[in-house]
């Protein structure tokens, strides 16, 4: 199968570096605030204003995932269910990956796992953590993201990085967006309207990209 | 990154050197390979550090150049702390290009200044400066204080070997003051000690009446620059102004010179220049004819700093200009002092040429060099006829260990 050539990705706005976080790992969205991993703590941030607007201290090593009520983070090994009212760690299950585990997205009851350097995306149950299904990539897969039942995952390989919308059938890619060179993606989120959310690994940003509109289609974005 | 590497960087970045090597330590990717060396390192493990790092560089494919520039850079450096200087520069510097392209301002810089401390150990003075002029053509741009320091240091190692003490002395002051900012005691206490080094007695210089006093580095360097003709027997050589006339491989002229010096303004009596310079006590009527000789040639090498006439019984020395001269002898006495003071210039010296500079035969300078390396106040790199030695280094560079603890490789 061809692979698509790839659109530059038009990067619309950065935030931070985020104080004494030298990393951004995951991002994830729960519909107003942007959550992001910085390692040692999970930062939700206004869109809007770029401000911090609460912190809960938790590992927080890879991908972040939200399910309309609940953060799930990859830490270490192992994901963990938190209330993002409280920060209670409600539930951990073992990360399929054992720690190769890098991006982490929620939908339609499973959660999506992106393993870095095996170049793999597994699906499995939020509740037991049993695989379900992996679907192989050929690039290095970072952040992982639905949004209008299109499959969105960052890759980075080297010094480059690319989001790409796969067929989650067979693992054929449909679309390529370029992020500039030297610009990394370390997790993906879409905020279900025309941004993606991107981490920018150790550059410390967040960074939000323009979704592609489906026009051509008649779909409307 | 995956999850368990950044927990691994999370750890070492907080100096938990185990609680990394636990989160990998059954892992052989390569980021995993890396993370593993370098708390190796931390840990003090250097030659198990170094053989995973550089199996972490040769797992990188092709597209992690990145990734394999920071492990080459990493391996270098615990090269260095485990003094081992066989290997080429060539693959740390191409790493520091490849760092300075992606844009990884700090690990390039790091890397370059391995490079200068590596030439610095070797007595490459000017390939030390060479590489020292293009961290500071990178001024400002992703210096840590601690590479700072580390960087000013160096500068401070260069200028003491070139015997500029005040540049020395104000790159030390820069130093401290980055290491002060960097907060790091091991790096402060270094400072300290280049400092003390820089302070203590360096020669001696000879006075009216046989008197003698103690000189420090900038009291000699002052001399060195000083209209007087001075004659320096502790790198061998002479100067006047700012001409120098090295003499360490000409023991024989030196050995004049430093004579006619030491009489000064008075002559010296041929028997008395024969005894001394060719060892002999019963000079016969050859060795007057090699002196004539060997007069000459020592009055031809130096004619652009004096002149040498000769007397009524043998030869007097004439400075242009008639200005002072003065004669600067080793700190105390003996082969070993003399060895130690030779080797202050910084260059990699051969046992035969020290041998040949202190007019003394090579086992006994094997000697010496032995009983001084035993005690630690010289170094010797390279193997059998490669040999080579050097002063010790004013400053350590062992203490700290910079591999940069959060390097991520992703």
């Amino acid at each position: 199968m061809k692979t698509p050539s790839s659109s530059p990705a038009e990067i619309v706005r950065e935030y931070g570096p985020f104080d004494g976080a030298p990393n951004v790992a995951g991002v994830s969205y729960d519909g107003s605030r942007v959550w992001v991993a910085l390692g040692a703590q999970l930062a939700a941030i206004d869109p809007q204003s770029g401000e911090t607007k609460r912190t809960l201290d938790h590992a927080s090593d890879a991908g972040t995932a939200f399910d309309g009520t609940h953060l799930y983070q990859i830490a270490e090994s192992r994901i963990d269910k938190i209330d993002p009212v409280s920060g209670q760690v409600l539930k951990s299950i073992p990360a399929p990956g054992k720690g190769n585990d890098s991006g982490l997205t929620w939908a339609e009851g499973s959660l999506w796992v992106g393993q870095y350097r095996d170049r793999k995306i597994v699906q499995i149950d939020p509740e037991t953590g049993a695989v379900k299904r992996s679907i192989e990539s050929n690039r290095f897969v970072t952040g992982v993201t639905w949004v209008d039942g299109e499959f969105w995952h960052g890759t980075w390989e080297g010094e480059e990085s690319e989001l790409r919308r796969i067929d989650l059938t067979n693992g054929a890619v449909l679309e390529r967006l370029a992020m500039p060179s030297g610009v990394g993606v370390s997790g993906l989120e879409a905020d279900g309207a025309d941004l993606f959310y991107c981490g920018g690994g150790e550059s410390g940003k967040l960074r939000a990209v323009r979704r592609p509109r489906r026009a051509a289609k008649g779909e409307g974005a | 990154m995956d999850s368990l590497i950044a927990a691994c960087a999370r750890a070492l970045a907080t100096g938990d050197a185990l609680g990394a090597l636990k989160r990998v330590a059954l892992r052989e990717d390569p980021p995993a390979l890396a993370l593993r060396g370098i708390a190796m390192a931390q840990l003090g493990e250097l030659v198990r550090a170094r053989e995973l790092l550089r199996r972490a560089a040769k797992g990188f494919g092709a597209h992690e150049a990145r990734s394999r520039a920071r492990c080459v850079v990493a391996e270098a450096e615990v090269a260095l702390a485990l003094r081992d200087l066989s290997g080429a520069p060539r693959k740390l510097l191409a790493a520091a290009a490849t760092l300075e392209a992606q844009g990884d301002r700090a690990n390039a810089l790091h890397a370059l200044l391995i490079a200068a401390r590596r030439s610095l150990l070797l007595g490459r003075l000017e390939e030390a400066a060479h590489t020292l002029a293009q961290v500071e053509a990178r001024a400002g741009q992703g210096f840590s204080p601690l590479l700072m320091a580390v960087a000013e240091l160096s500068s401070a190692e260069l200028a003491w070997r070139s015997l500029r003490t005040g540049a020395a002395r104000a790159a030390l002051d820069r130093a401290a003051l980055a290491a002060q900012r960097a907060g790091v005691p091991a790096l402060q206490a270094e400072v300290a000690q280049a400092r003390a080094a820089l302070d203590a007695p360096a020669a001696r210089r000879l006075i009216a009446g046989g008197q003698e006093a103690a000189l420090r580095l900038d009291e000699v360097e002052a001399l060195l620059v000083s209209p007087a003709l001075v004659v320096d027997a502790c790198r061998h050589g002479l100067s006047a102004g700012a001409a120098w006339q090295a003499l360490a491989r000409r023991p024989i002229l030196f050995a004049l010179a430093l004579e006619l010096a030491k009489a000064w303004p008075g002559d010296v009596a041929r028997e008395a220049l024969i005894a001394s310079a060719f060892r002999t006590r019963r000079p016969d009527e050859t060795h007057r004819a090699r002196l004539r000789v060997e007069v000459g040639r020592l009055r031809a090498l130096i004619a652009p700093l004096a002149g040498i006439e000769a007397s009524a019984r043998g030869f007097v020395l004439r400075p242009h200009a008639a200005v002072d001269v003065v004669v600067i002898l080793p700190p105390i006495e003996g082969e070993q002092a003399s060895l130690l003071a030779l080797l202050g210039d910084g260059a990699a010296w051969s046992t035969s040429a020290l041998a040949l500079a202190l007019g003394a035969s090579q086992r006994t300078v094997q000697r010496a060099l032995a009983e001084l390396e035993a005690l630690g106040r010289v170094r010797a790199i390279g193997q059998a006829r490669a040999r080579r030695w050097l002063a010790p280094p004013l400053t350590g560079f062992t203490t700290a260990l910079l591999l940069p603890a959060a390097m991520p490789f992703a």
